[in-house]
């Protein structure tokens, strides 16, 4: 009833106000929510920056470290290691990481791979005992 | 002209209400509200974070580039690899006396005390029984039972001693290897020069073996312990601040022959991989004994594990056995989220 009445009260202006407002809050939660969980990739070389991207856009790059290149792709939001020259490819079988704080590391070839940027309440935890 | 709008009151209070949540959603920071600084790198054959809040920023980097110095430090000085390093010198000397680093002393004081008091599950002479196996290596292989019967020679807590700073080596044969305690001590070194620089709330992470300093800026650190066999997965997570929290385990270092798991945790008893356990994680004082029981937990199985663990007033720990079932000591429960 009071709906009714109020509805009953408004004018097509008025509903359109109301519409447009409540879109936009809507697509403002969705817009929070859905944003990646990481947002860029650092690569480090012995304590140095040597490579920054964002994990939105795909690309495949080429790291060079004393051993020789490793090469990082950036594909679909997530980076993994495809190449590597150091011996026991740990860092190859590490997997795609897409979340803030994961990290790949070739302790071989002294690159460290890090995602960087996301939302640190996402996290289910804040480090990782393993 | 258009006929003007007739907006009841509630109509208004409605619209106002959804302009403040449009503002709220707007202006709402997207990080927390202090960031803590972050920063790697490759020390001990593994990735090293500390996670660390404070100010000023400048300090703050100070502190922690001097925790990274001082964990290279104690790698300089106990890494079998490094020449001239004291766990070097100790692997060349026959039984006369080496003299060592005080740190170095110290790690192999409660190596000794830990080797003692678990039976000798725990064992700073495996050197040459890990070489043996080459489980760190591209060339793993399984050892016959005599090459192991002869690695085993000169293994066990009684043939090292130590005096002040210095190591004796009853047996020639023994090869000191504290790669089950070193990174821990290094852990522990790390949070002690961040605390004298004035840091109160951080955290040092190698690979999964953490010492927390203080709690994470008015709550406690949540910690995930990894899942043994699901590496998406995390097995508990643990609220603690001012700890040591490390996890042994035998998914992180191992190859795979006739459908068999051989890992990098040996029983100094058989000089095969510890097959009780999937996973040890111990919550402790210090990170040098966290890394040591845990090891040790690790080769006495789930049972003698966690009365060991229990022994320690101010330990707690976290069992998974080899069928894959969890046990936890009492204290630990109340801290699992």
């Amino acid at each position: 009833m009071m709906i009714r009445d109020l509805l009953g009260r408004t004018t097509i202006l008025d509903r359109a106000i109301v519409l447009v407002l409540a879109a936009a809050a809507v697509s403002l939660v969705f817009f929070q929510a859905g944003r990646p969980p990481g947002e860029k990739v650092i690569v480090e070389r012995d304590g140095r920056v040597v490579f920054t991207a964002p994990l939105a856009v795909d690309r495949t790059v080429r790291l060079d470290g004393p051993l020789g290149p490793t090469t990082l792709k950036i594909h679909d939001g997530k980076a993994c290691v495809t190449d590597s020259p150091c011996p026991l490819k740990i860092c190859m079988g590490m997997g795609e990481v897409a979340r803030s704080g994961d990290l790949v590391a070739c302790v071989p070839n002294h690159l460290l791979i890090r995602v960087s940027g996301g939302r640190e309440k996402d996290k289910e935890y804040d480090l990782l005992s393993r | 002209m258009s006929k003007p709008s007739r907006l009841s009151r509630p109509f208004f209070i409605l619209l106002l209400l959804l302009l403040l949540y449009g503002l709220w959603i707007f202006s709402r920071p997207a990080e927390e509200p202090s960031q803590p600084l972050v920063r790697s790198r490759l020390l001990m054959g593994t990735v090293v974070e500390i996670t660390a809040f404070g100010s000023p920023p400048d300090a703050l980097e100070r502190a922690v580039t001097a925790a990274f110095a001082e964990m290279a430090r104690i790698e300089e000085l106990m890494s079998p690899h490094r020449t001239g390093s004291d766990v070097a010198r100790l692997a060349e000397a026959e039984t006369e006396p080496v003299a060592v680093a005080s740190e170095t002393a110290e790690v192999i004081t409660l190596g000794l005390t830990v080797a003692a008091r678990s039976g000798g599950a725990f064992d700073l002479c495996l050197g040459r029984l890990k070489d043996l196996w080459g489980i760190e290596t591209d060339h793993p292989r399984v050892p016959t039972p005599e090459e192991i019967q002869a690695a085993l020679e000169g293994t066990g807590q009684k043939k090292l001693q130590v005096i002040d700073n210095t190591i004796v080596k009853h047996d020639p044969r023994s090869a000191v290897d504290l790669g089950g305690i070193a990174k821990g001590f290094a852990l522990e070194r790390a949070a002690r020069v961040m605390e004298e620089a004035g840091i109160r709330h951080a955290a040092v992470n190698a690979g999964g073996d953490i010492r927390l300093i203080g709690d994470k800026l008015g709550g406690p650190w949540r910690i995930g312990v990894q899942h043994p066999r699901d590496s998406g997965k995390i097995l508990a997570r643990l609220a603690l601040q001012d700890v040591a929290v490390v996890t042994s385990g035998d998914y992180e270092r191992f190859f795979m022959r006739d459908g068999h798991r051989y890992h990098h945790l040996f029983d100094p008893a058989t000089g095969y991989p510890a097959d009780r356990c999937q996973s040890v994680t111990v919550v402790a004082p210090r990170a040098d004994l966290a890394d040591a029981l845990a090891t040790a937990a690790f080769v006495l199985g789930p049972k003698k594990g966690l009365d060991f663990l229990k022994s320690y007033p101010e330990v707690e720990g976290m069992i998974v056995d080899a069928a894959g079932q969890l046990t936890a000591t009492p204290g630990l429960k109340g801290r699992t989220q």
